[in-house]
């Protein structure tokens, strides 16, 4: 992710029209731009197209119409190598987690560390790290189909970050939480937005933006409004 | 070498997962180089015995009268015009005669009373030593005695003409063992790693999304294809080693295999065989792998 600085551009949509078969119009005409560094809230009911969005940003399905940029590459582009590079370095807590359900929580989140090499040592301490921060350290050797919705969606978040993504996405992190986990899960990705890594939160729990600074858009039948201008940049 | 060791830890974990399939492909592989190790070393060996023979063989035709310098010019010409000849010899009836006397040794008095031509001449024909050549023998020998002025034609015996369509026999064979093998590999390697990729498709399709590279994704199926290909190869060489040392062992001595030496494969031979397997078990594996990768 060269040349994106403080103030560089993370994220550039250009009138993107997604369109399924036969004729669900998931998205209409949608124009985003999200800096890098920000903590961005897309908000918008269920069935309002926020899955749909974040799945296009990480290349899972294609746009009907329109422009998507990633760090500055179109990411519908990319083949190959480069976008498997590409990435790597963006971080997905996919809606319905996407976990190895015969593998253990420790090798589920290892995994995304894994695939760009790091070092075994790393990706154990790091592991144990994330598990301590999202109160799942018990469960570091429990296979992930034998967890409750709650404890398998923080395992999806903690591989979302492991690799210290630059972007980070996630869908409905909160829905299957109580308010203290929701709250160590906010901690989080507080600190990796701190960090310098931007995020993507789609979500319907208000309880997560009601009191943030950070922008918020809301997307309704298609189409993208604002709800409230960030306060900080 | 963080590469090399992500490749190996893939590869352990699809040996774990699928190791009763993968266990069967080694079995066919290795069953498939044996079938058809075995038939090229009963091939080669024929060969070598047909070589043994072949020195021995030529074709004696026998003439009406001694042929002038050019009858033997338009002879010589009419037989190079069915094949290539190693050689072609003149005989002519006093020669006859002399060797007639030499091979009687101390009876040649018998000849004493005989003219010095009541032998016919002949022309000595030494066909190529090669395969083709000698197995078309009786062709040949019918041609030469349509050749005018010829009275018969002799050659070596029957079972020369039989030997030779049992090794075309086996040649065939051969060819058919060598199929076998090729698709056996090819074909059971792919199916086995297509059910490892069935088994895991949820795994691969997430390493996908997460970043994970081709090669990360494709290298230890790949690697898994040369094993199989390496180690089912090296069995089947090492069982037939084992059958053939048995044979000997067994049929050492004064009998029907002691006439003919039988001799295992080259070093060579061994290594060709063992190479040309694993790379048919990488080509199964690769071309599994890309219909996935593709998807
Ligand atoms: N794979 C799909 N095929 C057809 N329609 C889909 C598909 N995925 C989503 N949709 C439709 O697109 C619309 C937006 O869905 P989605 O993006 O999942 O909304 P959200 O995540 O905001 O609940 C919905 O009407 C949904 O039914
Ligand atoms: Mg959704």
């Amino acid at each position: 992710m060269t040349g994106h600085g403080e103030n560089g551009t993370m994220i550039e949509m250009i009138k993107v029209t997604k369109t399924y078969p036969p004729d669900v119009k998931a998205l209409s005409d949608v124009s985003l731009s999200i800096t890098t560094g920000e903590m961005f809230f897309l908000i918008g009911m269920s069935g309002a197209g926020k899955t749909t969005l974040l799945k296009l940003l990480c290349n899972m399905e294609t746009p009907s119409n329109g422009l998507i940029e990633v760090a500055g590459k179109d990411i519908h582009r990319v083949k190959g190598r480069h976008l498997a590079r590409l990435r790597q370095k963006i971080g997905v807590a996919y809606q319905d987690f996407k976990l190895l359900t015969d593998r253990t929580v420790a090798e589920n989140v290892a995994i995304s560390m894994e695939v760009s090499y790091k070092k075994p040592q790393l990706i154990k301490k790091r592991v144990k790290d994330l598990l301590e921060q999202l109160a799942l350290s018990d469960k570091h050797n429990t296979v992930t189909g034998e967890l409750s919705r709650g404890e398998q969606q923080r395992v999806a978040l903690a591989r979302a970050v492991a690799n210290s993504p630059t972007l980070i996405l996630v869908d409905e992190p909160t829905g299957n939480l109580d308010a203290g986990t929701t709250e160590k899960v906010m901690q989080l990705l507080t600190k990796c937005n701190n960090s310098g890594a931007t995020v993507v939160i789609a979500t319907h729990d208000h309880s997560i933006y009601r009191n943030t600074h950070h922008r918020i858009m809301e997307l309704r039948y298609g189409k993208l409004h604002l709800v409230r201008e960030g306060m900080v940049s | 070498m963080s590469f090399w060791f992500a490749v190996l830890r893939q590869a352990g974990r699809n040996l774990r997962q699928t190791w009763p399939s993968q266990f069967m492909t080694l079995l066919t592989v290795s069953l498939s180089v044996l079938i058809f190790a075995f038939f090229f070393l009963v091939y080669n060996n024929m060969l070598n015995v047909g070589d043994k023979l072949g020195d021995d063989l030529r074709l004696i035709v026998y003439l009406e009268e001694e042929p002038g310098p050019e009858m033997q010019a338009q002879l010589k010409r009419k037989i190079l015009a069915f094949d290539e000849v190693d050689e072609i010899r003149f005989i002519s009836k006093t020669d006859a005669y002399q060797r007639f006397s030499e091979q009687l040794g101390e009876n040649r008095d018998v000849l004493d009373d005989m003219p010095q031509d009541f032998l016919p001449a002949s022309v000595e024909v030494v066909p190529l030593k090669n395969l083709s050549s000698l197995s078309q023998v009786k062709n040949f020998s019918d041609y030469l005695s349509k050749l005018p002025g010829t009275i018969k034609v002799q050659y070596g015996q029957d079972w020369i003409e039989r030997f030779y369509y049992f090794t075309r026999l086996l040649s065939i064979i051969v060819l058919l063992s060598g199929g076998l093998l090729i698709l056996t590999s090819v074909f059971m390697v792919s199916y086995t790693i297509r059910l490892t990729i069935l088994g895991r498709q949820a795994e691969l399709e997430l390493l996908k999304l997460v970043g994970a590279t081709n090669n990360y994704i494709r290298t230890p199926f790949l690697l898994e294809g040369l094993l199989q290909g390496l180690i089912g190869s090296t069995a089947g060489i090492l069982s037939l080693y084992g059958l053939f040392h048995w044979v000997e062992l067994k049929f050492a001595g004064p009998g029907i295999l002691s006439i003919f030496e039988f001799t295992f494969f080259h070093p060579q031979t061994v290594v060709t065989i063992i190479a040309i397997s694993i790379v048919l078990c990488a080509v199964g594996s690769y071309s599994s792998m890309q219909k996935f990768l593709r998807i």
